[in-house]
Formats: structure tokens, sequence, C-alpha cells
């Protein structure tokens, strides 16, 4: 060995030591963390066909989303743990302000019995579907080929268990409101028998089914999420305004601005898989076959919504309008 | 108030499971990834988990948490700690990082599984947060040793270590693996969270902290510590998975997972944290030994642990035990003979003075890992060098993947465990590691050791550089002596009386 270069120490770490830009603390922290992606390896140190081996390899390294190099992807907005609690301790100290307010101000006595009786139905249910995305979200941040997807899809998981959370906590305050509407009990019932929710409640399922990586990504992210977030969130929230229920607005709202910044982590990583061969038209038929399906979700959900015009309508076409943004499509 | 308390609505959060109609219910919980043991999605609602926090509660207290553990590196970062300490104390990071620091990471992977799969409501949203945790003990133990890669081209190995085939890394990989990245949710609950989450990390990070204190490391001391907040919330999930395993008649699977995760992790710690703990850490900073802090940490508090959730101490209690008085001596020695294979510098810890204080905690230490020392000191002392340096590569277990090694001297015990199992025949180390195989080999049973890859000519040339080579590791970066051999010198009036 004696003629080997001894090795000199660097700047940062030798995998990011090539480029010539200075590594942000994202960077440092976030990057080529996976162990199970090694190349030429077993995903898992063990038995190469071990049921879990095979499940990554089939289910993540043979998708037919590929990209010889996922560990580019970047989170546009950058967030690591520490900066992810900053935020979302401060966007949660705004909400129960806003909890804390309405209170005060007996917000809840000067809501309609009818409205209430709305809430109960396609409101508070809603914490079954937040999970539903709570769960497929801790999905895609098991299954994705980079740690920088997964660390996104791992936040995205604990804002969806933030939405659960703001529906849990309302819940419980309109029931003392409103003994008798069912609030804190009739959940289940609702999202299992309400015509309103059975749309959801099949995409969901089938969504947090869809095993392959790939297909998950573009299901959950490009059509799921959406057309929830245009019928459930932003639909439900002007019927809210409309009815006096200026709280549920504002919450929705906040819960909306999460929403935000996961299409655009989302709306990156399509731009960095279009960069390689077939994928486009990968996401592109995994977007035809789910759309229907999410489609008659927003349409069902919608029908039963009170004082929106044409808001199923008015969200398919938000949903529309966000893959038409997607760059690479 | 205007505000209700968390437990006003924290039940309604966690109820949260529903009967799919769209598909079925294995469809969404695979039952090999789920781990279900045939018990149905209802009898998992009586999950309780005894740690309850709510998400605003988890963003304000860990934003706290952080902002404490960042503040104390930021404080002393122009101390000129890290410059004026003991080689051997930053071979204590250098080891620590490189084998916990992407596993804490790959640890999100398994809480995220538990996240998706688990099939209590509460199991879910408590692995959410432990998913969540354990992003952030990746992150934080890699921003706090990247400080270090520029004076230093080992702290490379703090991110690098888990990409490559160095035989610690395989063994942590085998290990970690097997116990977590690989399992299903009710296996992670009970291996991870509670077999080593409970007792292992406990021991890591709370041992550790204490030596880092003693040794002024104020940084480190505060970063393990606070990282131990988040896993005795985490290490919670696993419990209450038990009573719900027992009443559907499955205590004896329970049981089997805690007694494999718990094995496993033995072997680990005796390679990894034995040696920091009572040969790198300097002398006059070691709090305690490593066997007291397996008896506190392992034999005591786990075993109540265990016997509270009426389960039994594991078949191996007594060989734990035994191997607790001698086993990590063996891979210190090792570790310190393969130096080269390391990416830290072994710190040979065989002064006069801390020899006493091994015969002192060990009795007996100088009758039997004493003569190797006198014989590697001799070497040393008399310029021997090559003589002190391995040219083959250990017998290494085809469990736990650590070199084969037992107490030498008059009691010396050849350990060698093989087993037939299609053909092929296996060595392990230990009726423990034998047993982990029998009891799923096809689990094992394709994975090749260091030294099976080696005898398939996967590793050339067939010699230490080969090894080397295929291991990573290369000049500038592999191990050496961490005090340049300065301990042995306390030997040399001795010797030259003697000859
Ligand atoms: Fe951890
Ligand atoms: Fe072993």
């Amino acid at each position: 060995m004696s003629n080997t270069e001894v090795l000199k120490p660097l700047k940062t770490w030798s995998h990011l030591a090539s480029r010539r830009r200075k590594p942000s603390e994202y960077e440092i922290v976030s990057t080529n963390l996976h162990i199970s992606t090694r190349p030429g390896a077993e995903p898992f140190e063990l038995d190469p066909n071990v049921f879990i081996n095979r499940w990554y390899k089939e289910k993540r390294d043979a998708s037919p989303l590929k990209h010889p190099d996922w560990n580019a992807f970047r989170d546009p907005d950058e967030l690591i743990y520490r900066t992810y609690n900053m935020m979302q301790d401060g966007a949660e100290t705004y909400v129960m302000g806003l909890f804390d307010q309405f209170n005060e101000r007996e917000h809840d006595k000067g809501l309609s019995p009818n409205w209430a009786g709305t809430l109960a139905r396609l409101y508070t249910p809603g914490r079954y579907l937040f999970h539903t995305l709570q769960m497929c979200s801790a999905y895609l941040a098991q299954m994705s080929p980079a740690s920088t997807i997964s660390i996104c899809a791992a936040f995205q998981g604990a804002d969806s268990l933030r939405w659960l959370s703001h529906t849990a906590y309302r819940a419980k305050e309109l029931s003392q409101t409103f003994p008798d509407k069912g609030f804190g009990a009739n959940e289940r019932k609702y999202w299992e028998e309400d015509a309103a929710w059975q749309g959801m409640r099949e995409l969901m399922e089938k969504v947090l089914t869809a095993y392959d990586w790939g297909e998950c990504f573009v299901a959950l992210e490009l059509v799921a999420k959406p057309a929830i977030e245009e019928a459930v969130l932003r639909k439900l929230g002007e019927a809210a305004r409309h009815n006096g229920d200026t709280l549920l607005g504002l919450v929705i709202d906040a819960e909306l601005a999460d929403g935000v910044r996961h299409r655009r982590w989302a709306s990156a990583l399509v731009k960095l898989a279009c960069d390689a061969p077939g994928n486009a038209e990968a996401i592109k038929g995994w977007i035809a076959k789910w759309e229907p399906l999410a489609d008659r979700a927003i349409d069902s959900f919608c029908a039963a919504l009170p004082d929106v015009a044409d808001a199923a309508e008015s969200a398919k076409q938000a949903t529309r309008a966000f893959r038409r943004s997607l760059i690479g499509l | 108030m205007a505000t209700l308390e968390r437990m006003d609505w924290y039940d309604l959060a966690r109820t949260t499971n529903w009967t799919p109609k769209y598909v079925t219910e294995d469809e969404l919980f695979p039952p090999q990834m789920s781990g279900t043991f045939g018990i149905p999605l209802e009898k998992w609602e009586s999950y309780d988990e005894p740690f309850k926090q709510s998400y605003p509660e988890y963003v304000k207290v860990q934003r706290e948490k952080d902002a404490g553990a960042y503040s104390v590196k930021a404080a002393l970062e122009r101390s000129k700690m890290f410059e004026n300490s003991d080689p051997g104390w930053k071979s204590v990071l250098k080891a620590h990082y490189g084998a916990i620091a992407r596993q804490e990471y790959q640890a999100s992977q398994a809480e995220a599984r538990m996240a998706r799969f688990g099939k209590a409501p509460g199991q879910r949203n408590m692995a959410t947060l432990g998913m969540m945790d354990e992003i952030r003990h990746g992150q934080i133990q890699l921003f706090f040793p990247h400080e270090h890669v520029s004076k230093d081209r080992q702290f490379d190995w703090a991110h690098k270590a888990m990409d490559t085939n160095e035989w610690a890394a395989i063994a942590a990989r085998h290990m970690f693996d097997d116990i977590f990245a690989a399992r299903n949710a009710t296996e992670i609950g009970l291996m991870l969270t509670f077999a080593f989450e409970t007792g292992f990390t406990n021991m890591q990070f709370l041992g550790l902290a204490a030596d880092a204190a003693e040794a002024g490391d104020w940084t480190f001391s505060s970063l393990i510590s606070s990282i131990q907040t988040d896993e005795s919330r985490h290490a919670q999930i696993g419990g209450p998975l038990i009573p719900i395993l027992v009443a559907n008649g499955k205590k004896e699977e329970a049981q089997k997972m805690i007694d494999v995760a718990l094995w496993r992790s033995w072997k680990l710690f005796s390679v990894l944290t034995g040696p920091m703990m009572d040969y790198y850490t300097p002398l006059e900073h070691r709090k305690q030994s490593f066997k007291e802090f397996m008896q506190e940490w392992i034999v005591t508090q786990f075993e109540r642990a265990l016997l509270d959730l009426g389960l039994e101490k594991p078949w191996y209690w007594e060989q734990l035990l035994d191997e607790i008085d001698w086993q990590h001596h063996g891979m210190h020695l090792g570790v310190w003979f393969w130096r080269p294979t390391v990416w830290w510098d072994p710190a040979a810890g065989a002064s006069p003075e801390e020899r006493a204080w091994l015969e002192e905690k060990y009795p007996g230490w100088n009758d039997t890992w004493g003569q190797c020392w006198d014989v590697i000191t001799k070497n040393v002392l008399d310029g021997n060098m090559a003589q002190t340096y391995p040219e083959t590569l250990p017998v290494v277990c085809n469990m736990c993947q650590l070199p084969v090694n037992a107490t030498p001297g008059n009691g010396w015990r050849v350990r060698d465990y093989p087993h037939e199992h299609n053909g092929r025949v296996y060595h392990f180390c230990s009726e423990g590691c034998k047993w982990v195989f029998q009891q799923d080999p096809a689990r094992y049973e394709g994975h090749l050791s260091l030294v099976d890859r080696f005898l398939a000519g996967q590793i050339q040339p067939m010699d230490l550089g080969g090894a080397l080579k295929y291991m990573n590791l290369a000049p500038g970066e592999i191990g050496d002596d961490a005090h340049k051999y300065a301990w042995a010198e306390g030997f040399r009036e001795r010797m030259k009386k003697a000859s």
C-alpha cells in the first residue's frame, strides 16, 4: 500500500465533496441516508429471498418509476426536523389561539343546529380520512428510494396527524354545545355508511393498497390529496364561512397551508422524475387510472355540501389546474 | 378554561380503526407487513400507550429540545474542547456516530412501518411521532459530527460507514435489519421499541452521557441525553402490544421476538459499547464499568420490565450473565488487533493503571486477557510491530457477523457452534446465535458473512489489502492505536527488570 495516496480531511461528507457549492444544513443532514439502497446489494442484510427483501425489490426497485439518481431530489422548502418543529409549533400556536378566542366568544352557540348537523356529518368524520393520509404518507416514507423524498413524506404524515387532531378536538368541543348531534360518537358510522363519504373511503382504501411506490406517490400526491384538499377542505371551508362558521374556515386555511407545501415537494419530484425517459408516461397512466375514482369521491362529497355553488365542478377543476401546473408531464 | 385539555380529545384522535369495504382487511393490513398473527382488527383496539402526547404538544416540546441541544453545541464550538479531548474519547465519538446515526434514520422507516401497518390506532399515532423522532436522531447525529470532518477524515464515516462493507458495518446492518428494518409492525414494536430501546439504548445513551459529562464533553452529553428523552417515549410503543398478544394466545411468539432481539442487541453492544466504556473512555472519566451498566440496565431493569408484562426471562439468561463478564474483552482485543479494519482509532486501554482497573472490575482479567496483552505489549516495546497486526481474517459468526472468540487462559473454551442446514455448514459464536438461526433459517440462510465472501472469491486480492479495499478503507481513514502506543511505555522498566 506504499504508493497509495493518504486521504485528507474534506470540507464535508465525501459524497457531497465533489460539488463546488458549500452544502446547506439541509443537505448535510438529509441526503443519501437510506441504507437499503446500496448499489448491488440486497435491500436488507439478510437472505435475499426473505419476504421483506422481495417486497422492496418488487415494489420499490422494480417500480415503473425509475431514475438513475433519486438521491438528487431536494425538498424545495429544505425542511429539516429542527425547522419543521419551529414552523409547526408556530402554526399550532395560531390554531390553538383560534380555538381559545372563539371559545371565549362562545362561537359554537352562534351556529345553527342545522349547520351543526352538517358538521357532524361532513366535518368531524374527516378524522378517518385524514388518518388514511397519515398512514399512506407513512407508507411513502418507508418505500421511497431516497431519504430526501422519505423525509418529505414523513413530515406530511405528521401534518396529517395534525389535521386529524384539530378535527378530534373540534368534535369534542362541538359535543359540548350540541350534545344531541352525535359528535365524538357517530363519526365512524358516517365514514362507513354515509353516501357523502363513500367515494373518499373507496379512493383511500384503494390508494392505501397501491403498494408500488411510484403508483402510491402519484395516486396519493397528484390525485387523492388534491381531491381531498379541494373538496373536503376548501369547499367545506367555503360552506362554513357561508354558515357563519368563521372558525372552521380559518382552521381549514391553516391546514391548506400544509397542503400547499406538500404540493411543492410533489411537483419537484415530478420534475426530477420526468428527466428520465418513460416516467412521464408512467405518471400520466396512473393519473388516468386514479382520476375517475377521485372525481367520483369529489362528486359524492360535494353533493352533500350545502350552500356552495358548483362545488364539485370547481373542486375537480382545481385538481386539474394543479396537475396541469406540473413541469415535465 | 377556553381550550380543552389534551385528555378531553386524545381518545378521539386515536379512534381511527374502521372496517374496510372496498379492499379486504388482509389487503389493507397484509399479515406479513402488519404482524397480524391471525388477530383481527378490533382486538387491537384495546391498545393503550402509557406515554401520551398530542401533536401540538409534540411540536412544542421537540422545538424546545432542539433549541437546547443546538445551543449547547453552538456555545461550545470555539471552545477547543474537541481538540483537547483524549484520543480515546474521540474514538468513542467516531465509533458511535458511524454505527448509530444512519441506523437511527433507518429506525424512522421502521416507525413508519408501524404507523402504516400497525393494527392498533394508538400504535399508529405514537409511531408517527416515533418516525419523526428518528428523523431527528439521524439528522442531529449527522449535524454534530459534521463539524469535525474538516479536521479528521475518520469523521466522514459518521455518514459513510453504513454504505460500506466494513465488517462492523455489516454486523450492524445484519443486526438492525433483523430487529427492525426488515420486520413487520408487531415485531418492530416488540423487538425495536421494547427489547432494544427500553434495554440497550438506555445504556448507550444514558451510560455514554454519564461518561461524556465526566469527560467534559457537554455537547455530546447534552445531545445524547436529549435523544434519550425521545426514546423513553417511543420505546413504550411495544409494551402495550404484549397483553394483546398474550390475550390472544400468542405469548410464546411474543417471548421469542424479544429473546431474539435481546440476544442480537447484546452481541452488537459487546463489540461497540463494551470497548467504548471499558477501554476507550479515559480511565479517570469512567463512571461505571460496562458490566455494571449492563447489570443495571439490562439485568435488573429489563428483567423487571419483562416480568411485569407477564413474560419470562429469556432461556439463555445464564449464558448472558456469563458473557457479560468477558465477551466484550475478546471483542476489544479483536478490534484492536484488526485495527486497520475499523474507521476509528481503538484505544488499547492497557496501561498499568488501566489494567489495574480492569482487574478490579473483572477479577481474573490479568490471568486471561492480560496474557494476550502481555504479548502485544512486549512486541510493541521490542519494536516488532508487524507481529501486532493480523495477516488473515478472523472466523466470524454467521449470525452476529462478529469474530468468534472466548476467554483465553486455563479455562479456554473452544467456541464454535457449527450447524448444518441444507448442505451448508454455518458457524456460530454461541448457542444464542445458533438458536436465533434455527428459529427461522429461511430468514438468514442465503446471507454470506465477510469470511464466506472471502472464500467465495468476492474479495480480491485475497489478503488484508484486498479486504481493506472491499471494506472501503484507505490510508488516512483506517484505524491505528489511539495513543500511538504510549500506553506500553509504563511497562518498559518492568520488562527490562524481567529480562
Ligand atoms: Fe432513536
Ligand atoms: Fe454470534
